[in-house]
């Protein structure tokens, strides 16, 4: 290892500063990167030693932005809140969906039976681009309560607002004195960052600062987990049937809950993760305002990850010995179902070889991804992740020195390096996310990283026990038919042109350093 | 102006809106490119403009994926802090210099979005740059923005570039039409209609340019100019591009107020055409017979579905300018439905509205005309379906879930957004498109009689 090592405090701004309008972008508080390519452990290295920096590439494909990869699907799912885009029409587009989601989630599985979402655009013209739209703004908060009379009304600055110079405090502090509902700014222009995370950290950071209350009592019994979009229904069903086993309740935050879950974040006994780089700068922030303790690793994935998951809330809760006879009790279920998983996968081939994996999303599935394969006896000697900061760095070295070192490739949604290295690697499943253009036309196995929020089909969990059995058989019925990908890969024309699969290189059009 | 202001009274609404039904002018453009097929958009914008209208035009759109060129595969300068402060032209240049060099396609549309638009970035002069080092490449800028307009006017923006930019003086080529008004995944059918109206025109002996859900872009795109008329299907968009044509090419251009629907608007269309384009009257009325026989008698098969379950129903519409009408004369002419509401989103421009409120009145065999509002915002518009007699609500996704517990009425999402349905090649144009409607609209009840 070259140079000297960067201690925690040096690799992450570990504060939170409630008194400024927004968190810092990734890059700053964890020196976050979406480009690189090589070993994991030469990863780990440089970002222990502070050589880790962010490169440019000469290609680049859409790959989302602060507002328009996360935020712009999500906060409109909170339930008695209104969502103010103050952008361009276009901005919220992707929105349009709000009348539906978890309309399909059977009410007999406990979603609400009556809900009503909402967003507002501000709809930013060219008048507006050159005298500002800040009565605009103000106009649409009033009318959002006029016409919902919500608890919170969160406001989304985008690329336009912020380069034209909105004063969003200013109009905020004016206008909340004549509205009941909180208004809450978040600052997620999509210029901001070129990493897609500082949009969690900032919606975090606004819901920290002007929704979570003092805690009026502590609720001994409560944990907060942060639920993202790639998480089901039933990983949530799940989650809330294991811990209600031992007499807890789940808080699940943000997606389709109620401001008064926000509220009251900060009388949980402890908050857990799903996807730790996600969750981060919650954790923290209520650890550091409310004395809320936390923990980031591991998250419920796989039999092993979901032991440790339960054990780290049973140490939190006073719950140790029932989570010990919860784990047991569970075991005696479903470690028969994974050793059949499990033997199935290795009679695969056929000639002892391991059935080989692509994988990863975020840089937190990456954590939970590998060891659960590991469990299920898959080999993923490669892995995507969309990008990585220090924030999982101990965990990453933790992960190495557990299963061994593979090779990382980290981008955002780039189809192109995607469809390379799945076409280099070769792998017998490819798991797409569903956003990641060419690379699912192959002759082998492809399959999805994950479901969406409302599918409520037990066949598509992957949270705790049940998710790791389900998630399991779901990969086993991947390696059954190829015949999709197979015909777009001979009948469609490859959006790449054919050199680019003879070169070795999937981070080809990395700029070179000056 | 503010969010209360009546929407009626303005062809340009300045206020807030909740959800409306369509997205930007960058977003109508991109749309326009990736539903040209071969030709490659450059999105110079922030990373999220692409992916942003995945889910806001083309999941919206029929939930269609991106395909090879939009979406995740879309080049893209992904403008950052420091492209504000220093400029977005140098990225831009390497990245036209890599998707060139890369990606299979046959004609490169940069886009700009709000923020080269906001610093200024002289786009023109990179395009230059390049266009001297490697003449060989079309490739053109949509010099556009996300606050410049709508979806639609992002249409044409893109046909507007088109003209100027890649557009020479060809010679004119007896009965070669071009079609324009079809809006990729803002007209969620635009694939299907596509194909139906080439089909047609080509059974009159036309040659028809459809140019979107084509393949042969570039080749499509450059014989615009040879074409002998320009065919609107709108009441509105595509006419900017039409008058532009005609001004620099002498090309004339007809307009018709939507996509015909069934064989009486089918049977006019076609009859309009023909004069218009000097076909013979035997083949126009020779194809109109055949096919007519053809459409009325499966329509035989509807009857009693129709006429036992649920006849002469009130009805309501939501959706744009150009669907709102078709389908609603349909209804109202071929089904016997009586029309209750017409909630027409798209915010025509004043000049269309007479038109429109003409098809939606005296073009109905109904003495029971609708009520015709005008409204973009989704509050309104919901507020505007209560208490009202219509059974069946046409509209979009937006009202799926709300139709049968607050109107008491069986929802069909026939406009944008269409995330409950997914439109691949299916449309209601042409003589059987209609028989495809009823299908479609009865099956929402249909059950033992």
């Amino acid at each position: 290892m070259s140079g000297t090592e960067l201690t925690e405090n040096e690799l992450i701004e570990e504060r939170i500063d409630l008194s400024r309008a927004t968190c810092p972008n990734r890059e700053q508080r964890a020196n976050g990167i979406n480009v690189w390519y090589g070993k994991a452990s030469d990863l780990a290295k440089e970002a222990r030693s502070g050589c880790l920096r962010q490169r440019e590439r000469n290609f680049q494909q859409s790959s989302g932005c602060v507002l328009n990869f996360y935020l712009s699907v999500r906060i409109g799912t909170i339930r008695d809140a209104v969502a103010i885009y103050h952008a361009p029409v276009g901005c919220s587009s992707a929105a349009l969906g709000y009348r539906e989601l978890y309309r399909h989630v059977p009410v007999e599985l406990g979603r609400p039976a009556n809900y009503d979402l909402h967003w507002i655009t501000t709809n930013l013209g060219e008048r507006d681009v050159v005298y500002g739209a800040g009565e605009k703004l103000r106009e649409a908060i009033k009318e959002a309560e006029r016409r919902y009379n919500p608890k919170a009304i969160f406001v989304l600055t985008s690329c336009t607002s912020g380069i034209i110079g909105e004063d969003i405090e200013g109009v905020v502090s004016q206008v909340q004195p004549e509205i009941k509902a909180t208004i809450v700014p978040i600052h997620c222009e999509g210029s901001r960052s070129k990493l897609v995370q500082t949009g969690y950290d900032a919606f975090w950071h606004a819901v920290l600062k002007y929704l979570v209350k003092k805690p009026e009592k502590k609720q001994k019994d409560l944990v907060n987990v942060a639920s993202m979009l790639s998480y089901t229904w039933q990983d949530r069903l799940e989650i809330k049937r294991l811990l209600g086993k031992v007499g807890l309740r789940v808080n699940f935050v943000p997606e389709f809950a109620s401001v008064e879950q926000f509220e009251q974040l900060s009388e949980a006994a402890v908050t857990a993760p799903l996807c730790p780089t996600y969750t981060d700068y919650l954790a923290r922030g209520l650890k550091q305002e409310y004395g809320v303790p936390y923990f980031l690793y591991p998250s419920p994935m796989g039999v092993a990850h979901t032991d440790e998951w339960l054990r780290e809330i049973g140490r939190h809760t006073g719950k140790e010995r029932e989570i010990e006879a919860l784990i047991k009790e569970e075991h005696e279920k479903w470690l028969p179902k994974l050793k059949a998983i499990r033997q199935e996968f290795e009679n695969f081939k056929g000639n002892g070889e391991k059935v080989e994996v692509l994988g990863a999303l975020g840089q937190g599935r990456l954590l939970a991804q590998v060891p659960y394969f590991d469990e299920l006896g898959l080999k993923s000697s490669a892995a995507m992740c969309q990008d990585f900061d220090n924030l999982i760095l101990k965990d990453l070295e933790k992960l190495i020195a557990q299963m061994g070192d593979f090779d990382i490739l980290v981008n955002t949604f780039q189809a192109a390096e995607q469809t390379h290295i799945t076409n280099q690697r070769n792998p017998d499943i490819a798991m797409t996310c569903p956003f990641q253009g060419g690379a699912f036309k192959r002759d082998k196995g492809v399959t999805r990283v994950h479901a969406l929020r409302s599918d409520a089909h037990p066949w598509s969990a992957q949270s705790g026990y049940t998710g790791a059995i389900a998630f399991g058989n779901f990969l086993l019925q991947s390696l059954k038919s190829h015949s999709y990908q197979r015909t777009m890969l001979e009948k469609t024309k490859s959006t790449y042109r054919d050199w680019w699969y003879k070169q070795p290189n999937s981070l080809y059009y990395l700029e070179a350093e000056d | 102006m503010v969010i209360n202001e009546s929407l009626q009274t303005t062809n340009l609404i300045s206020g807030a809106i909740e959800a409306p039904r369509y997205s930007c002018a960058l977003a109508g453009a991109y749309s326009t490119a990736v539903g040209i097929f071969g030709v490659v958009p450059i999105l110079h914008s922030g990373a999220g403009c692409g992916i942003g209208q995945l889910f806001g035009q083309f999941y919206g759109g029929g939930q269609n994926a991106g395909g090879p060129y939009g979406g995740t595969s879309t080049p893209c300068s992904s403008l950052v802090e420091e492209h504000v402060i220093f400029g977005g032209e140098k990225k831009l240049e390497s990245l036209i210099e890599s998707t060139v060099e890369l990606v299979n396609g046959e004609l490169f549309a940069v886009i700009s979005g709000c923020v080269p638009s906001l610093i200024g970035d002289d786009v023109g002069s990179v395009i230059r740059r390049f266009k001297e080092k490697k003449p060989e490449v079309p490739i053109i800028h949509v010099n556009t923005s996300g606050f410049a307009g709508t979806s639609y006017e992002g249409y044409e923006y893109f046909f507007d570039a088109i003209i100027d930019q890649l557009l020479e003086e060809t010679p004119k080529e007896k009965g070669l039409v071009n079609v324009f008004g079809i809006v990729p995944f803002q007209h969620i059918f635009w694939k299907g209609e596509a194909r139906e109206i080439k089909t047609l025109l080509e059974k009159i002996g036309l040659k028809a340019n459809l140019i979107v859900g084509e393949f042969d872009a570039l080749e499509n795109l450059k014989k615009i100019p040879a074409a002998e008329y320009n065919i609107v299907l709108s009441s509105w968009i595509g006419h900017k591009t039409a008058k532009k044509l005609e001004e620099k090419f002498d090309t004339p251009y007809i307009s018709f107020p939507g996509i015909p629907i069934g064989p009486k608007q089918t049977s006019e269309f076609l009859r309009v055409i023909g004069e218009r384009l000097d076909v013979s009257a035997d083949v126009i009325e020779d194809l109109i017979a055949s096919e007519e026989k053809r459409a009325y008698r499966l329509a035989e098969y509807v009857g009693d579905v129709l006429l036992i379950a649920r006849p002469h129903p009130y009805f309501a519409v939501v959706s744009d300018s150009d669907s709102a009408v078709s389908i609603t004369k349909y209804l109202a002419n071929e089904m016997g439905y009586l029309p209750d509401l017409v909630q027409i989103a798209d915010n025509p421009p004043e000049e269309a509205r007479e038109l429109i409120n003409e098809e939606l009145t005296n073009g109905l065999e109904t003495p029971a005309w609708p009520e015709i509002i005008y409204e973009v915002d989704a509050y309104r518009i919901r507020e505007n379906l209560k208490d009202r007699s219509f059974m069946f609500l046409l509209a979009s996704s937006l009202e799926t879930f709300i139709s049968g517990p607050e109107f008491n009425a069986i929802h069909l999402t026939v406009s944008f957004p269409s995330y409950d349905r997914i439109i691949l090649e299916r449309s209601y144009a042409g003589f059987s498109g209609g028989l495809t409607l009823m299908e479609d609209v009865m099956s929402k009840y249909a059950g033992p009689l």
